[in-house]
């Protein structure tokens, strides 16, 4: 920094420097083209209206329209369940496949088979499983003897939001697991052997040891997940469209039919905004969590 | 700094490469098609088109989820990307609204003719008139999708059922059929009487529309609003929801697909659905009931029974570079020796003389049927909103029918949302 600074005041740019330059141009310009371009274009667009002229409209709208309100709490209904199930289910698996257990490593291999799967494949997949009439879940728990008339998954409006949790579910769990196993393995096995000096119990073990070790993995899990869980689209287009009625509609979807189907790029925008900010808040008060660890 | 210069060199280079390819040659046409089998007998068309004249054509091939955006982004950024382009007809208002397509008329009389030919089905070529029927013409149809009771004649024979001509006869036989085919599927299961499509957006708003039409609904007066809570409009979903509980379970989510299977598995004795599912009736690799099915009218209530039309049009948009030679394939691509290939390759035609061809209907036998049920249809609500429109209107209908809202208030809500959305239009 000190020498950047004494290169500027006394205005020399060396022949070196300026091949520098040069060279991450493209780069600079490749990144302003395909984000922060965009990104201002997408503000101006949510002040217009569909005839280009500036209005605050598009944020007016956004309080009273039912579909968006319902979309929105729909977004946390889904995140919140999904990224809880995920995280205690991820958690569990990590803390097993962390221990000695035969065949670990085949294990780990085909927990993250999901997470390689395209969303839409795996959408198009929970979509046959979950058929009500021909499909392998109600298939499978007939032949145990269940009553399957009423379990019809994504027809029901109270299923159709539990289905598309438990395809996500399926699908991220892995993720979660993956990175709180690479963060229980990052711990130095120390604290361990002190606590077992001490004769503590393998929960005050984990609760006093693993966790508060495990936080800043499990911090970043969570922030990686929520911000993925809040912009949903791709599997619940495919399993549910957004139905029975609303059920299942998220924002990503409402923003989705708005701007592509019904054209209004301004409002679409708008609720683009909103969900970007929310995603924000949400992911400074993570932030703000890891770094009260560390300092 | 040799490094600059070579740097520089490639971004000039870079540059007059893209330059080049943005001049364009007249004798290339590009068009944007539906992946699909109505695509795919526009592609072999234009191959056959390629190898006749020696103009080149350039394919863009989108899914149907994708064709609409794409093409509703390029014309309204007026790219001129397009020489032709493949659309659904509920689609074509919005762009006419847009005033994005080419007036065809002038391009006929510049060809020595005063319109369309006669031979078009009046409901199709109407289509593409903005205003509907009698306005200018923006669009030539391609396929003519309109759609038809389909029925299992043996069902209805071995039950002494009368062919359902009324909505009344459907619900009646739907029952009759529940009720005595418990394991009567090929497979051994049970024949529900009638199976619907009614997962929210197109599918439900498209199985409803027939019902009702027929019921006396409509969905806009004249002075274009909504009127879909009227007594009519609410007698018609508490008639579908009756018949939904002869619908197999989860019919509220039920897309084409599963209508389809249900009805191809022999597990469903009656819907609506469209032509294109026809021909797999008669392949008993894909059907169990080869044969057993019978495609009828729209059955009527207090109106007759008009089925609602799903043609494809092919439109010209209006800075298509190469307007001239883009009129000249749509008209060879849409004449009757056209037509008759794209009919042989599955597509229902929009000429009559094609629907009345020997050779067609002997390898078609539902095509008067087809002609029938497409000269009386009706086509969707015209207006540039359809999307939005349709998209609240399916999600009040799924609501009904999967037990979340009463026929009143579905209708009541669905009527207030349609309203909103022509009201901020304005």
């Amino acid at each position: 920094m000190a020498r950047l600074g004494s290169e500027r005041l006394q205005g020399h740019v060396t022949p070196d420097r300026l091949l520098a330059y040069l060279l991450i141009a493209p780069t600079i310009a490749v990144l302003l083209a395909l984000t922060i371009y965009p990104l201002i274009y997408s503000i101006k667009v949510s002040f217009q209206s569909n005839s280009g002229t500036a209005t605050l409209q598009n944020f007016t709208r956004l309080l009273t329209d039912q579909f968006f309100l319902s979309a929105l709490s729909h977004t946390f209904v889904y995140a919140a369940i999904a990224l809880t199930v995920e995280f205690l289910l991820g958690l569990g698996l990590a803390l097993l496949l962390d221990s000695q257990i035969r065949a670990r490593n085949v294990w780990r291999t085909l927990l993250l088979v999901p997470m390689m799967l395209p969303p839409v494949v795996v959408g198009v997949v929970w979509r046959l499983m979950l058929n009500s009439n021909f499909g392998a879940v109600n298939g499978t728990l007939k032949s145990f003897g269940v009553n399957t008339d009423a379990l019809t998954w994504t027809a029901s409006p109270k299923l159709a939001m539990a289905s598309v949790i438990i395809a996500d579910v399926w699908q991220w769990t892995p993720f979660m697991f993956l990175i709180l196993l690479a963060g229980l393995q990052a711990i130095p096995r120390e604290p361990y052997e002190a606590a077992l000096t001490d004769g503590s119990s393998a929960w005050q073990t984990f609760q006093h040891v693993t966790l508060p070790l495990l936080k800043p993995a499990i911090l970043i899990a969570l922030l990686l997940r929520t911000m993925d869980l809040l912009r949903v689209f791709d599997h619940i287009f495919i399993l549910t469209e957004g139905g029975p009625g609303l059920a299942t509609e998220t924002l990503g979807l409402y923003i989705y039919r708005t701007a592509f189907r019904f054209s209004n790029f301004g409002y679409a925008a708008a609720m683009s905004f909103v969900l970007l900010i929310i995603t924000n808040i949400i992911s400074a008060g993570y932030i703000r969590l890891l770094q009260t660890r560390e300092t | 700094m040799r490094l600059v210069f070579v740097i520089i060199a490639v971004i000039g280079l870079a540059v007059s490469s893209c330059q080049r390819s943005g001049t364009q040659d007249t004798r290339t046409l590009t068009l944007a098609i539906n992946s699909g089998v109505e695509g795919d007998a526009l592609k072999q068309a234009a191959k056959d088109y390629e190898q006749q004249t020696g103009i080149r054509i350039n394919i863009a091939e989108f899914p149907y989820a994708n064709l609409f955006e794409k093409e509703l982004i390029d014309l309204n950024a007026r790219t001129g990307a397009y020489d032709l382009i493949m659309l659904d007809d509920p689609w074509f208002p919005k762009f006419a609204s847009l005033n994005v397509l080419t007036d065809l008329t002038p391009l006929l009389q510049k060809r020595g003719k005063s319109g369309p030919d006669d031979d078009f089905v009046a409901t199709s070529i109407a289509l593409g008139r903005e205003p509907y029927q009698t306005g200018a013409l923006y669009a030539l149809p391609y396929v003519g999708n309109s759609q038809l009771f389909f029925y299992r004649k043996d069902l209805f024979q071995k039950h002494n059922l009368k062919e359902p001509l009324t909505w009344d006869d459907v619900l009646a036989a739907a029952k009759t059929i529940s009720e005595n085919e418990a394991s009567g599927a090929p497979g051994g299961g049970k024949v529900y009487g009638y199976v619907m499509r009614a997962a929210q957006g197109n599918a439900a708003v498209a199985d409803f529309m027939p019902i009702f039409w027929a019921f006396g609904g409509e969905m806009f007066d004249a002075s274009g609003q909504p009127t879909v809570n009227t007594p009519e409009g609410i007698a018609a979903l508490k008639f579908m929801i009756e018949l939904g509980k002869y619908s197999p379970p989860g019919y509220a989510s039920f897309n084409a697909d599963e209508v389809g299977a249900h009805l191809l598995q022999g597990t469903a004795a009656m819907s609506i659905n469209w032509p294109a599912w026809i021909s797999s009736f008669s392949d008993p690799s894909k059907s169990k009931v080869t044969g057993r099915m019978e495609f009828g009218q729209l059955p009527a209530a207090k109106s007759p029974g008009r089925a609602e039309i799903g043609n494809w049009l092919i439109a010209i948009p209006r800075d298509a570079k190469n307007i001239e030679a883009a009129m000249d394939f749509l008209l060879w691509a849409t004449d009757g020796a056209q037509m008759k290939l794209s009919a042989q390759r599955g597509n229902p035609p929009t000429r009559k003389s094609l629907f009345t061809d020997p050779e067609l209907v002997a390898k078609f036998p539902s095509y008067p049927a087809q002609l029938r049920s497409l000269e009386s249809s009706r086509p969707r609500p015209r207006t540039p909103l359809w999307n939005e429109v349709e998209n609240a209107f399916g999600i009040y209908l799924s609501k009904a029918n999967s037990g979340e809202l009463t026929a009143e208030d579905a209708m009541n809500q669905a009527n207030a949302e349609i309203k909103r959305i022509i009201d901020r239009s304005k």
